[in-house]
């Protein structure tokens, strides 16, 4: 069974069902409590920056793994 | 009763000339250089965490008067063993895998193609490749 939870758009995968948009706003609360983590024990702007900006990578890696994995063959 | 007959002629041809619209190889190609346009898509986000890591290392060795890339790289293998593995070797080592495969099937369904087109559909998958081996090297410096 082929699933269609996103579609690729360029260098990104958008959600094209309730599962995609599912998982799309799972990453966002996790992107944003990871910020205020971060913010809280952090000394500086640059400080949280540069280590939210980390995170955010890992979860835009993992996040467009599953876009990969659930996208259709079809070409844009 | 001419013109039904003509009709029925004209269907007997058609029937007799098969047109094939779209042949599968196509489809199957197609879906083979889509599927190298994901895994060049997912390579690139994946990548991007090491590249970060190295950036933001440089620009240390930049501002910080004493350090240096090499030993930037080492006190990080050193302190963070095992992100170090992970993105620095796991990782490159299984973008070089997926796209050598995608490349592989590629070359394989287009039937040994003039190098420039087959380049022209691959030349993402190549750039991950060559990235990943940067990042091998900086990791071994």
């Amino acid at each position: 069974m082929k699933l269609n939870w996103f579609k690729k758009a360029g260098i990104l995968y958008l959600p094209n069902s309730a599962m995609g948009w599912l998982i799309t706003f799972a990453c966002l609360v996790c992107a944003i409590y990871n910020f205020i983590a971060i913010d809280r024990l952090s000394h500086s702007v640059s400080d949280t920056l540069i280590n939210f900006v980390f995170r955010l990578l890992i979860i835009f890696a993992v996040y467009t793994l599953f876009g990969y994995l659930t996208s259709s063959d079809t070409k844009e | 009763m001419i013109m039904e007959n003509e009709n029925f002629e004209e269907k007997l041809i058609q029937m007799t000339k098969p047109e094939i619209t779209q042949l599968s190889h196509q489809d199957i190609l197609e879906k083979a250089i889509s599927k190298a346009g994901g895994k060049a898509v997912l390579s690139w986000w994946w990548l991007l965490i090491p590249l970060y890591i190295i950036f933001t290392l440089l620009m240390k060795s930049v501002y910080m008067p004493g350090n240096t890339l090499v030993s930037n790289i080492d006190s990080l293998k050193a302190g963070q063993k095992i992100t170090a593995i992970v993105f620095f070797l796991i990782v490159p080592f299984a973008i070089i895998i997926l796209n050598i495969t995608s490349i592989r099937k590629v070359y394989l369904i287009t039937g040994h193609p003039n190098s420039l087109n087959f380049l022209e559909e691959i030349w993402l998958n190549v750039m991950m490749i060559f990235i990943s081996v940067l990042i091998f090297i900086v990791y071994f410096l």
